[in-house]
């Protein structure tokens, strides 16, 4: 009887091994050891400058790497309270669109100026993808310089991605729509109305920005795209989706074919044509608002015409190459001979040969057309195949050594495999969800290397926790060895979509300090004190106002009424480097200014109750900063008191009346 | 006796008692024992708190769920992260789960109920082939409960919807009845939970009580008792025979490849480890060599002469024994798993029957 006991006593641990051994194991993933390698010393430079999307926060943020220490947010499509972007005269042509002022969008993507196919360090480009627009960022100051409307387009997803000497930024849109006189029409005449189109911003040698064509292309979704580089510098490359050509429940009905395309573009081709008078000019209307460094400015204006190519009547500009399951990234690699297509719910990773592409075009290897552009034949234009790289393949950049590095959103990790061999070498988990990622100079003809930077879409458990709303984050991973190994997490701004870095060297001596006092040719500057005042036109009142460690001039304003409006132009005189100030009206429904040394910014306030109103430098500028201050007396609207306006001596100084 | 007269015990001491004593009174040839009574109280009390439970749990993980997703399934309805699993599950076009379009969830608490009862009656009742019934009832519709289990996880993984977002060719999404199965990103694990271990125990355990009532009352010997476990021990350790690869296996006395596909065997030990013999000359000289000890050997299997290749435990095999029967390595012993089979060969060979122990011991 014993071993009977023996026996039951072994089932019964048995299933008690079963019951606690094959749970599943919670998520693991911790820096082992490596994180001095992501470590900058307090007072030391990162190695490179990383300019990072902000998504739906519609600015961009630069952070350092390795350190992933963040050092400035730039705002560019969306108003910035804290910087007075869009809230201060000179800021709010900026935002202007054809639609009138727009406050937000969502910035998805970055590139870098070229020359001969190397980040320059000139400026930075990013692209809003809701009210479609391209903006222009001076590296100089690191600021928004240029922001371009797109007519014709709807959701500027693919762009604003850029040739390697810098001759133009594209941008593709995402949403096909009706184009052209009658936009009255069914949503689902789609095929019959919905046009997509591409357009071609030049880029001029002080960075203006000017579409110089438009192609108009069948309706599909335009997603990414990359300029060909060296042997391939002519063409450009972008994925679309949607060639179902649904309208409703995309998830589905764009998700049916096998394949989808990658179409191919030669622009010179194209320069060929508009050369030749071929383009139509079509009138239209979108924004163009440019920045004046001299007078502190910005300068909207509404253009009118666009020149529109039609690739189904004017051949060789355009082929269809096929690229299965909805691609999204569409990558050329450093040497400009390969063009790797990722499609999101592909199960394989094809690269295209940009030499085979060609000889495929010449010996008219195509299977049909669509939309009247041909599409060549897949194995005809096939370099191969990357076999099992993971699950939902989204992006890919490149080493200097002949490897790619493909994010995968579904089964979270960067997959590095070699472009020629096509095989794996290497696989990481991301934490959780990558979406883009980025090496720097991983997209140009001379990758830098060392990272890989994952853009996550889920941070989950790697953070503590803020409630129903989570960062967003980024994962620094070193590429150096063969293996690559996480350094470091960091949170970021909004949600990151694609980000560039180069190196710092490129931009540190460059970057300006102040504005020179001397050239600053604002209307409505006082280049001393003895240059502030008050001037009435009207019920405009405008306040010529300096700003000096530690006070305003004037600090004490008097005859402003109930109904007036007053204009703050204020001058920082300051010529010393980080030495901003802040301006701020009690009740002013209306943000803060902060003034650079040597600018002039305006700050518009319209009081509507009587009394006296503080108003106060904001930014911690000195010792005696809680000293910076000063009043202004509303009185009623009908009210004799008299302008005035002083500083430091009691008894006022009479204002200018010019009443117009 | 009746259950009110016993005095108060734990559950094991209850067992521990009913497995070391010898049963003594056995009165009434067709009622079944005091002490099956208590168990069979017992395991009606864990059947209804069953109930309270969830019988099955299939744990998600992927990587961006690394707190994992878990589908628990009760008695009477679908728990757990139903609703984010039906989110997921849209992309691959599987149907979503709802408790509603199960009837095993309306049928499912009133059968566990009504074993329960049936527990309790068979208590009361007392009678033997009640008892048995009942057991019988139980350990079937455990059974068809993961017939059905499977069959609608067959169904689930494989009917999907043509039109969905991702469709990869061939593939299914059937979770694993048991174990684990990687589902594109997701890992899916699938084991009893509570009620499930709940389940299993009672039926072990009414299972052995069956099989000792029914030994008290036939008076079998222990060994064949100990049969069933052992065979569920032997399956779950899997120590079973392992078949011998005629032409590649090495005999483990002689180190001669094993080829003669009538003659061979095969031995097992408690740890697992398996030796192979091309002869029972070979296994016999093994044995006697003394190379392992009786208590750790867990079986022993020889190949059936008539069939070829098949092992058939030592135990129970017809065995013969004469000069006319020529193994590779000189054995006189052929084995045999029907008594039939033998009997033609014995008459030809004009061979005498042994038994195994009579072999071993000699």
């Amino acid at each position: 009887m014993k071993l009977f006991q023996t026996t039951l006593l072994l089932v019964v641990i048995t299933a008690a091994i079963q019951m606690t051994g094959c749970k599943p194991k919670g998520a693991t993933g911790a820096v082992t050891g490596s994180a001095t390698k992501a470590y900058v010393a307090p007072g030391k430079y990162d190695e490179f400058y990383n300019f990072v999307s902000g998504g739906f926060s519609g600015q961009m943020s630069v952070y350092g790497l390795p350190s992933g220490r963040l050092f400035r947010v730039i705002p560019v499509f969306s108003v910035d309270p804290e910087k007075g972007w869009g809230y201060s005269e000179e800021t709010k042509p900026m935002l202007m669109t054809s639609n009138g002022f727009v406050p937000w969008d969502d910035l998805h993507h970055i590139s870098f100026s070229q020359t001969n196919g190397e980040i320059d360090g000139r400026w930075s480009f990013g692209n809003a993808n809701n009210t479609p627009r391209v903006a222009r960022i001076d590296n100089k100051t690191f600021r928004t310089a240029e922001i371009l409307e797109l007519p014709n387009s709807a959701g500027n997803h693919s762009s604003p991605f850029i040739t390697e000497n810098s001759e133009y930024l594209v941008a593709g849109t995402r949403f096909s729509v009706p184009v052209g006189d009658n936009q009255d029409v069914p949503i689902a005449s789609y095929k019959q109305n919905f046009k997509g189109t591409i357009s071609f911003i030049s880029i001029g040698k002080e960075g203006d920005l000017d579409i110089a064509f438009q192609l108009l292309l069948p309706g599909v979704n335009f997603d990414l795209s990359r300029a060909g580089k060296g042997p391939s510098h002519g063409w450009f490359f972008f994925s679309c989706y949607n060639s179902e050509q649904a309208n409703t429940l995309l998830e589905v009905n764009a998700s049916q074919r096998d394949k989808d395309f990658i179409l191919a573009v030669n622009w010179k081709k194209a320069e060929e044509y508009l050369k030749a008078g071929k383009g139509v000019k079509q009138q239209v209307r979108y924004a163009h608002n440019k920045w004046d460094e001299k007078t502190h400015t910005a300068k909207h204006e509404i253009r009118t015409e666009v020149t529109v190519l039609d690739p189904a009547i004017l051949k060789d500009i355009c082929y269809f190459i096929p690229c299965p399951k909805s691609p999204h990234g569409c990558d050329t690699d450093p040497t400009g001979e390969y063009i790797v297509g990722s499609g999101k719910l592909a199960a394989v990773i094809p690269v295209f040969s940009f030499t085979k592409m060609q000889k495929a075009i010449a010996d008219k290897k195509y299977d049909g057309e669509f939309g009247g552009i041909p599409v060549i034949n897949y194995e005809a234009a096939l370099h191969g195949e990357v076999q099992k790289p993971g699950l939902g393949p989204l992006h890919t950049e490149f080493d200097a050594n002949g490897n790619a590095y493909t994010s995968f959103f579904v089964s979270s990790e960067i997959v590095k495999w070699n472009v020629k061999s096509l095989k794996v070498l290497d696989r990481v988990p991301t934490y959780y969800s990558i979406g883009h990622l980025s090496v720097p100079g991983g997209d140009t003809r001379k990758p830098w290397g060392k990272y890989v930077v994952a853009y996550n879409k889920i941070t989950k458990d790697r953070y503590l926790p803020t409630g129903p709303e989570l960062t967003q984050s980024a994962q620094i991973y070193d590429i150096s060895g063969d293996k690559m190994e996480l350094i470091l997490d960091f949170p970021t701004i909004g949600e990151p979509h694609y980000a560039g870095s180069m190196p710092a060297s490129l931009i540190k001596d460059k970057s300006l300090k102040i504005f020179k006092i001397e050239e600053n040719q604002h209307p409505y500057v006082a280049k001393g004190e003895k240059e502030a005042k008050v001037v009435r036109e009207g019920k405009k009142v405008h306040v010529y106002m300096t700003s000096i460690r530690s006070h305003f001039a004037p600090d004490n304003i008097e005859g402003v009424k109930v109904g007036d409006e007053v204009y703050f132009h204020v001058t920082n005189l300051e010529q010393d480097w980080d030495v901003p100030h802040g301006f701020a009206v009690k009740g002013a429904l209306n943000a803060e200014l902060l003034i650079m040394p040597g600018e002039t910014s305006t700050l518009k306030w319209v009081p509507e109750k009587v009394g006296v109103y503080p108003i106060y430098c904001t930014d911690f500028c000195s010792a005696l900063h809680q000293e910076m201050q000063g009043y202004v007396r509303v009185s009623p609207a009908g009210s004799n008191v008299p302008l005035t306006f002083h500083v430091g001596k009691q008894g006022a100084a009479a204002a200018d009346s010019t009443s117009k | 006796m009746i259950i009110k007269e016993m005095p108060v015990m734990t559950f094991t001491q209850v067992m521990a008692g009913f497995l070391n004593k010898p049963l003594n009174s056995i009165r009434m040839k067709s009622n079944i024992s005091s002490k099956a009574r208590i168990i069979s109280v017992v395991c009606a009390v864990a059947l209804g708190v069953s109930l309270l439970f969830p019988l099955w749990r299939i744990d998600l993980t992927a990587p961006q769920y690394p707190e994992g997703l878990v589908l628990k399934i009760y008695p009477h309805k679908i728990g757990g992260n139903v609703e984010v699993v039906n989110g997921l599950n849209h992309y691959i076009g599987m149907r979503t789960l709802h408790t509603e379009d199960f009837i095993e969830f309306t049928i499912l608490p009133y059968l566990i109920a009504i074993f329960a009862l049936f527990g309790l009656l068979s208590a009361l009742v007392k009678r033997r082939w009640f008892f048995y019934t009942w057991v019988f009832l139980f350990a079937s519709f455990g059974v068809v409960a993961m017939i059905d289990f499977y069959r609608w996880e067959y169904d689930y993984g494989h009917n999907l919807d043509p039109n969905a977002a991702i469709v990869v060719p061939g593939m299914a999404y059937q979770p694993p009845l048991i174990g684990f199965k990687q589902l594109l990103n997701f890992g899916a694990y699938s084991f009893p939970d509570v009620g499930g271990y709940i389940f299993l125990s009672v039926g072990l355990i009414l299972v052995i009580t069956a099989v000792l009532e029914w030994k008290r009352a036939a008076k079998v010997s222990s060994a064949a008792i100990l049969g069933l476990p052992l065979l569920l021990l032997l399956q779950s350790c899997n120590t079973s025979a392992e078949p011998i690869a005629f032409g590649k296996d090495q005999c483990h006395y002689c180190k001669m490849i094993i080829s003669d596909r009538s003659f061979g065997a095969e031995l097992i030990t408690d740890k697992g480890k398996i030796y192979k013999f091309d002869d029972t000359h070979c296994i016999l000289s093994f044995l006697k060599s003394g190379d392992l000890q009786q208590p750790q050997i867990a079986a022993v299997f020889l190949v059936d002469y008539a069939q070829k290749e098949k092992l058939i435990p030592a135990e129970t095999a017809f065995l013969i024994r004469g000069d006319a029967i020529k193994g590779p390595m000189a054995g006189t012993i052929a084995a045999f798993e029907t008594e039939a089979s033998m009997q033609s060969f014995q008459q030809q060979w004009k061979a005498q029957q042994v038994s195994w122990n009579e072999v071993v011991s000699q």
